[in-house]
């Protein structure tokens, strides 16, 4: 099986599981942002739990993949565009009522609305790279 | 075993198993496949699939070399997973409902797909600014404890909320 099937696999059960406990749902992101339901803000500390988790366990058998290949975690960049990115983010978070995950979630689950937020998503990247052409320094 | 099927395919999800399915794809791509978990990058590659011809430094760049690559079977497996899992709930194939958005809004179509246009071009581009989305950053970074992903993560979440608070009073009529 080649990596890439591996990849599809893991996305389905990515896509699966965001969807089944509503993080694809706009009332359980909405209600999240409210405080009226935390499930959602719950299901992201137990996934953050369960991964520092398994990455310490990673380490603990000395940081080593299955055929024995190191790992590398490489650092995400900090800089002065990191607030402003989640600042935009975060506005389009609760407008869309999606992230970039949980809208291919949506998308599949066949909501029309979902196909206008990933189009959007698309659309997004592209005036980033239009941006970061004219503004290298934008680039992390 | 009626009940066992119910409980992963009917019934929502417990907030603890969904977080834990979630969270151990971190591990689990970088034990078996030295990759981060991440999704938005990914939408790079749909950008260059529309316009493959471009020049721009960023989409010419080696991420972006093979649109087919590992990111872009990701993506298509999640859209499959949401797929399958509202048939299972026994969902229609297709819907208008976006929740308590289009049960207060009365809005014709063209506007609400604006709206979620205009949401989702703001994701893209603040993810990209960010160096990541809920799942890079919040998820795989903060678990391997970024501190660029903590920053990232408070500014999404409190952005969020106060634009929740103002869609409630602009939007919604105060709801």
């Amino acid at each position: 099986m080649s990596n890439k099937m591996v990849f599809l696999g893991l996305g389905v059960f990515f896509g699966f599981s965001l969807s089944r406990v509503g993080a694809s749902n706009y009332d359980l992101i909405f209600a999240m942002f409210t405080g009226e339901d935390l499930t959602l803000a719950w299901v992201i500390i137990t996934a953050i739990i369960t991964a520092f988790l398994g990455m310490k366990l990673i380490g603990l058998i000395g940081g080593k993949g299955y055929k024995g290949q190191k790992i590398t975690v490489n650092k995400k960049p900090l800089n002065q565009f990191t607030a402003p990115g989640g600042i935009l983010f975060g506005i389009g978070w609760a407008i869309s009522g999606a992230c970039p995950g949980t809208v291919l979630a949506q998308v599949g689950e066949g909501k029309t609305l979902g196909l206008f937020t990933m189009l959007g998503m698309i659309a997004g990247t592209y005036i980033y790279a239009l941006l970061v052409n004219k503004h290298p320094k934008l680039s992390s | 075993m009626t009940n066992l099927y119910n409980f992963i395919f009917v019934d929502p999800w417990p907030w603890w198993l969904g977080g834990i399915a979630i969270g151990l794809l971190v591990p689990v791509m970088y034990y078996f496949l030295n990759t981060p978990l991440g999704v938005s990058t990914g939408y790079g590659n749909l950008v260059k699939m529309i316009i493959p011809k471009t020049k721009l430094k960023w989409l010419t760049s080696k991420n972006f070399a093979d649109t087919l690559n590992w990111r872009f079977f990701f993506m298509a497996g999640m859209i499959l997973g949401g797929f399958f899992s509202a048939r299972s709930m026994g969902f229609p194939v297709t819907t208008m409902d976006m929740g308590r958005f289009t049960a207060i809004v009365d809005w014709p179509f063209l506007s609400l797909a604006v709206w979620f246009f205009c949401g989702g071009l703001l994701l893209g581009l603040g993810a990209r600014l960010a160096g990541g989305c809920t799942s890079g950053h919040s998820i795989h970074g903060l678990a391997n404890l970024h501190i660029s992903s903590l920053i990232a993560t408070i500014f999404f979440l409190l952005f969020g909320a106060i634009t929740v608070w103002l869609i409630r009073v602009f939007v919604f009529g105060g709801i």
